[in-house]
């Protein structure tokens, strides 16, 4: 505990600490435990010139509606298999899921954004993506989920290991796409040195746009080497990628200004929801019955109006 | 107090389906008809033309942008993040899955592509090492069940091949025998029309051997038409109990032997004789299998030992 505080302290102050660093360097650190070893300074510096005044300090909450269904609910510990600086949470009863409780909870975590996989009528995935204490926040359809158990799925990596992020080029084409390009960066992006990740880099995340949506993939990288901290020469035409999974498809219908709603900033022009679907789809097969019914009288009025000519052989054979 | 103006934004949303649907109105559902009949399947209808109403702020969302982005000279190395800006870009169609998979696969190889060689440019350790390992995203067993299907895969794939090959090779036989016969029909018509035309020529030059049908006086037909070859083959027949003895001249200067045989011949010829009883009484195949009167005459022998 102690010594988290203080590595906090370090980066609160970041040139103020530097400083003193630098000053009393021949003298080590007293801690608790006795002496600071010398050797961890290095690694400190390192750490500090790589991103100075910057570290990224991001926890993403993930938690889902009650009565979610299996499916969905595979794909949310998925998510949470992929994000190592994610924290999961109990599900939440979906009446007080209306912002404000969601918003405490997040805090209550100490969590600086939050994924919450709501599922209505066990049908239909909504992901909400919010950051969290002032905003925005997005509410997504989930499509065309594909969970990483499914066997079709070959590839395999490390646990923690820090994804690359790959954005198709029409991220950047319109002001909503590129709020959410940032914020998929925040959120899906594994912060660096956190504790729970590795260092080494061998899965590819890749978001792209098509027809509206953002597709969702997930890439195991295979490339042959031998060192670690270079690709021979012609192996980079050799890489190869296997898709480890999950698989989904996020079709926006919102961005609102707060964390779990607020003003809203943009809302999809083209979204039906899928209850006007099912509506739809329903409203064809109905009607089949009163049409049949409708014919007939219709036949029948015909008969009536226009009746058959009496017929001059129809006694012959009667005699 | 904030909160709940929070809460209410959110109902808002929740209403604003229904208000939709009462204004789409029956024709935007008659148009769209058609629509939702060929994408059953994806669960996904659009609209067939933009909401007027839908709100854009895009200056709000700009602000937002500004309020939440990192600061500008974040290194690379935080972020890894990666545009790909690829030429083939041209409307992928969302339904053609192979087409849009491979738009995701070429995106995200690209993409890996320049994040490797800046992560190399940094010098920098980013490849997994052979020796290094850690826990996965997928379990053991779960890969295990992975390749359990792949190789049921292959082996099914195979299978099918192998199955195929077995077909056209049984056409193929087919078409050859067919062929054999034809072939052999022929010979057959073609030989007996030589015999017959010889037959005629033979008829027109007046018998010079002077037959009565004009047929070739014929092996065979001196009455023993399947003589066995006089060679006696090496060796001792099946049926033959006297180890071969009999066959090398057995009755040599007795008498007795001789004239047993004719008396044998003649019984023979009077009751039938049935066939070699060696024959029958050698094992075959299916008797040295059949257990089944040995095992329960032992099992009695047992039984009665034991009383």
């Amino acid at each position: 505990m102690g010594k988290k505080r203080k590595q906090r302290e370090a980066e609160n102050n970041g040139p103020e600490a530097k400083k003193e660093d630098a000053a009393s360097e021949e003298r080590p650190k007293r801690t608790l435990l006795g002496w600071k070893e010398k050797s961890e300074k290095p690694q400190e510096k390192a750490d500090t010139v790589a991103a100075p005044g910057f570290r990224n300090k991001e926890k993403v909450l993930v938690t889902c509606s009650r009565r979610i269904n299996y499916r969905y609910r595979h794909l949310m510990l998925n998510v949470v298999s992929l994000l190592p600086h994610c924290k999961k949470d109990n599900k939440v009863e979906s009446k007080e899921t209306k912002g404000a409780t969601l918003n405490e909870l997040v805090e209550l975590r100490n969590c600086s954004s939050c994924l919450f996989f709501e599922c209505r009528k066990h049908l239909d995935l909504y992901l909400w993506m919010a950051k969290c204490p002032n905003g925005p926040s997005v509410k997504f359809l989930v499509n065309a989920v594909h969970t990483m158990e499914e066997l079709k799925l070959t590839g395999n990596h490390l646990k923690g290991s820090r994804p690359i992020l790959t954005f198709s080029a029409n991220f950047d084409k319109d002001s909503h796409w590129i709020l959410l390009k940032e914020m998929l960066i925040q959120i899906f992006g594994t912060p660096k040195g956190h504790q729970k990740s590795k260092p080494y880099h061998d899965h590819v995340f890749a978001f792209s746009i098509v027809d509206d949506h953002i597709w969702f993939r997930n890439y195991q990288i295979a490339v042959p080497h031998n060192e670690s901290d270079k690709v021979p020469r012609g192996s980079l035409e050799k890489m190869t990628l296997v898709e480890v999974g999950p698989r989904f498809c996020l079709n926006p219908i919102k961005i609102f200004g707060g964390s779990f709603g607020g003003p809203t900033l943009y809302e999809n022009p083209f979204y039906v929801s899928p209850n006007q679907i099912r509506a739809l789809q329903k409203k064809q097969k109905t009607g089949k019955y009163a049409k049949k019914v409708k014919a007939k009288t219709r036949r029948k009025m015909h008969e009536l109006s226009n009746p058959l000519e009496p017929d001059e052989f129809a006694d012959m054979w009667k005699e | 107090m904030a909160v709940n103006r929070r809460g209410t934004g959110v109902f808002d949303e929740d209403d604003m389906p229904e208000d939709e649907m009462n204004d789409v109105g029956d024709e935007g559902y008659d148009d769209s008809e058609s629509e939702s009949d060929a994408e059953e399947e994806e669960e996904d209808v659009k609209l067939p033309e933009a909401k007027k109403n839908a709100v854009f702020d895009r200056d709000g969302i700009m602000d937002k942008l500004g309020d939440m982005s990192w600061p500008q000279d974040v290194p690379w190395i935080q972020r890894l993040a990666v545009d790909v800006d690829s030429q083939q870009e041209q409307e992928v169609d969302v339904n053609d899955d192979l087409a849009r998979e491979l738009s995701f696969y070429t995106q995200a190889l690209e993409g890996t592509r320049e994040a490797f060689g800046k992560l190399q440019s940094m010098g920098l350790p980013f490849l997994r090492p052979s020796d290094y390992y850690a826990e996965m995203v997928k379990t053991d067993s779960h890969m295990e069940k992975v390749k359990g299907r792949l190789l049921a895969e292959k082996r099914q794939i195979e299978e099918a091949e192998e199955r195929k090959k077995a077909r056209e090779a049984k056409k193929l036989a087919k078409e050859v025998q067919a062929q054999k016969q034809k072939e052999r029909a022929k010979q057959k018509k073609g030989e007996i029309e030589a015999v017959k035309k010889w037959r005629k020529q033979r008829q027109q030059s007046g018998f010079p051997e002077g037959d009565k049908d004009g047929d070739l006086p014929l092996d065979f037909e001196d009455g023993r038409p399947f003589q066995k070859s006089g060679k006696k083959r090496p060796g001792v027949a099946p049926g033959d109990r006297s180890g071969g003895k009999l066959r090398q001249g057995g009755g040599k200067g007795r008498k007795g032997m001789d004239k047993n045989m004719k008396k044998r011949e003649k019984r023979d010829s009077k009751f039938g004789f049935g066939g070699r009883k060696g024959a029958k009484k050698q094992n075959s195949a299916e008797t040295t299998n059949d257990l089944r009167g040995l095992k329960q005459s032992n099992s009695s022998g047992n039984k009665k030992r034991k009383r």
